[in-house]
């Protein structure tokens, strides 16, 4: 990969806080989508805001990204205020939306070209580096083509690649896997992290767990408007959850039989969690969790036993799944 | 610190007014890019076909003396430029404008994550629909209206300053009108209700005198009215209804309360 655009010169100074915010919250009418939330986000790293579908994530990322005014409290971007110098933090970010919002009607060249001239670089420059972003996201290629033409994948590419353009010193990324294929998913992951691995800041919402333990270096999990626990992926599934997970099925029972099944299931793991579809028992040895099964004479279905995600903590600390939310 | 020289070329401060406008603009002018052939319709085929169908065909029937001493062709070409400068708003400020709040657009959106302020994105806008798309296209149709020997003077190239002052009263508007509905389902609304009444209506093909006593006031309210009388007074150097300055000062009215209220429109959309 020939493009060196946004690599780093020298390690960047980790201490440097890009954004920090203190019992930050907003309101739309009465409802109040975030309730009070207090982060900072570190220069050169890849951060994330993991929650359900109407947990606030975007909503903050909106106000970092400084088109939604904060209802209260303090945030600071570059160490600017977000309600009276919006313009020149924007001009220091890169935002990848979650619709992409790209100009279908434009080439894909040209989308990067008129994108730059936002930002005021020259014409001569932003052709310079439409062409090295585009071999970044391998579109060189597609140049010419209009971009209703591409596939979703691409396109996201393509927006990534866009949110480039000005060099920025923090990309906001919207839910960048939402809606793709797994290979695409997988590309797109891998162009993310070659970015982190050049010490650009990131900040990305998901309610993808896999790609926020793939690509954050610390993430907070939201819900509610609220920050319910935050840390490093390893930090939190160390903190709040069991080392291992056993996933019990039975048959075709489902949530009532298997809430009255779960209160039979006491002790065998350290918490007991009934699903819709299965039991979940927390337990720092599955084979301990296995032989008190067999003791106590009960015989799942399908017994599965993996090590715990970031996808347990949420449902440890939430008490439900994030697909629950997903409407 | 990073090396790239797009670092260096990437303006970090906040682009003043006419800056931003330019900015924003630029997505238009490169959308005018493939688009600008279907242009050629409007400008050059449509005024062609008015001319010869109505200004000729119809104006062998019509006396000049119930039209002020005029052939017809010169009594309808300024009216014409003025209609052509709506129509073209039609196209510019409906679609484009609902659009570009919506998914399935998201210019505006795109737009706003740039140092762009909404305010910009506004005047991006209204600098294409009502300064680039007059003073191109409408300039091509009065070229085109000039080889029906419709002009006498110089004077007749102001019927483009009429076409555009149109433009800018109207355009702001329908910013504000597409800017402010929930659901598409309403946008065609403005070509029956608006665009297609607002044509006929405004003494482009007949004296707006001639209008029934009750639907003279609608008449005085249409831009293109306005508009149409100082491109006649232009082209065919016939007194307008009411002084030009009277008409100038309706138009920049509307074009200046228009801008207010699609800037509130677009500040509130804009602001999430």
């Amino acid at each position: 990969m020939s493009y060196e655009g946004f690599r780093l010169t020298g390690m960047p100074d980790v201490n440097e806080i890009l954004v920090s915010a203190a019992d930050l919250r907003k309101s739309y009418g009465d409802h109040e989508a975030v309730r009070g939330v207090d982060f900072e986000i570190r220069r050169g790293e890849a951060f994330g805001f993991l929650g359900a579908n109407g947990a606030g994530k975007s909503t903050t990322m909106r106000m970092i990204g400084c088109v939604s005014q904060p209802s209260a409290g303090t945030l600071e971007v570059f160490g600017r205020d977000p309600r009276t110098q919006g313009a020149e933090i924007r001009a220091r970010l890169g935002v990848v939306p979650q619709d992409n919002t790209l100009d279908g009607m434009l080439t894909v060249f040209e989308n990067l070209v008129v994108y730059a001239g936002y930002f005021g670089i020259k014409r001569r420059a932003a052709r310079e580096k439409a062409a090295e972003l585009l071999d970044f996201v391998q579109l060189t290629a597609r140049s010419k083509d209009q971009v209703n033409e591409l596939s979703g994948g691409m396109q996201r590419r393509l927006a990534i690649a866009r949110s480039l353009i000005n060099d920025p010193e923090l990309v906001i990324l919207d839910e960048p896997t939402t809606g793709l294929d797994p290979q695409a998913r997988h590309l797109v992951w891998e162009r993310l992290f070659q970015l982190k691995h050049r010490g650009v800041s990131i900040l990305l919402t998901t309610h993808y767990m896999d790609e926020a333990e793939q690509l954050c270096d610390r993430l907070v999990v939201m819900d509610e408007g609220r920050i319910i626990a935050s840390g490093s992926p390893r930090e939190l599934i160390d903190t709040h959850v069991t080392k291992e997970v056993v996933e019990l099925r039975f048959g075709t029972a489902h949530t009532a039989e298997l809430a009255a099944l779960a209160d039979t299931l006491d002790g065998v793991g350290a918490q007991i969690e009934p699903l819709p579809d299965k039991i979940l028992v927390y337990t720092d040895d599955a084979d301990d969790t296995n032989a008190a099964l067999e003791i106590r004479d009960i015989h799942p279905t399908s017994v599965l036993a993996r090590r715990a995600t970031l996808e347990d903590v949420f449902l440890r600390l939430t008490g439900r799944a994030l697909v629950e939310d997903e409407a | 610190m990073t090396t790239a020289t797009a670092t260096a070329a990437a303006d970090r401060t906040a682009p003043g007014t006419l800056t931003g406008a330019w900015r924003a603009f630029t997505l238009q002018l490169a959308l005018y890019k493939h688009i600008w052939h279907g242009t050629v319709f409007t400008s050059v085929l449509l005024p062609v076909l008015y001319m010869v169908s109505i200004g000729i065909g119809v104006g062998a029937y019509i006396d000049p003396a119930s039209i002020g001493g005029l052939t017809y062709a010169e009594f309808i070409a300024p009216g014409l430029v003025c209609s052509v400068a709506v129509m073209m708003l039609g196209n510019d400020m409906v679609f484009p404008v609902f659009g570009g709040y919506e998914t399935w657009g998201g210019h505006y959106l795109a737009q706003r994550a740039t140092p762009l302020r909404p305010v910009d994105i506004l005047n991006g806008h209204l600098a294409y629909a009502a300064v680039f798309r007059p003073f191109t296209n409408c300039t091509i149709v009065a070229i085109v209206m000039a080889f029906f020997g419709v002009y006498h003077s110089w004077w007749a190239s102001f019927a483009v300053l009429a076409a555009a002052l149109v433009s800018a009263s109207l355009a702001p508007w329908l910013f504000f009108w597409a800017s402010s509905l929930k659901n598409d389902s309403n946008l065609n609304m403005i070509f029956r209700f608006a665009v297609m009444p607002i044509s006929l209506f405004s003494g482009v093909f007949f004296p707006a005198s001639e209008m029934p006593g009750f639907l003279q006031p609608l008449v005085w309210l249409s831009p293109l009215w306005h508009g149409t009388e100082l491109a006649r007074a232009a082209t065919a150097d016939v007194a307008p209804a009411l002084p030009p300055v009277a008409h100038l000062a309706y138009l920049a009215a509307l074009a200046v309360t228009g801008w207010f209220a699609a800037r509130h429109v677009v500040q509130r959309r804009l602001n999430f």
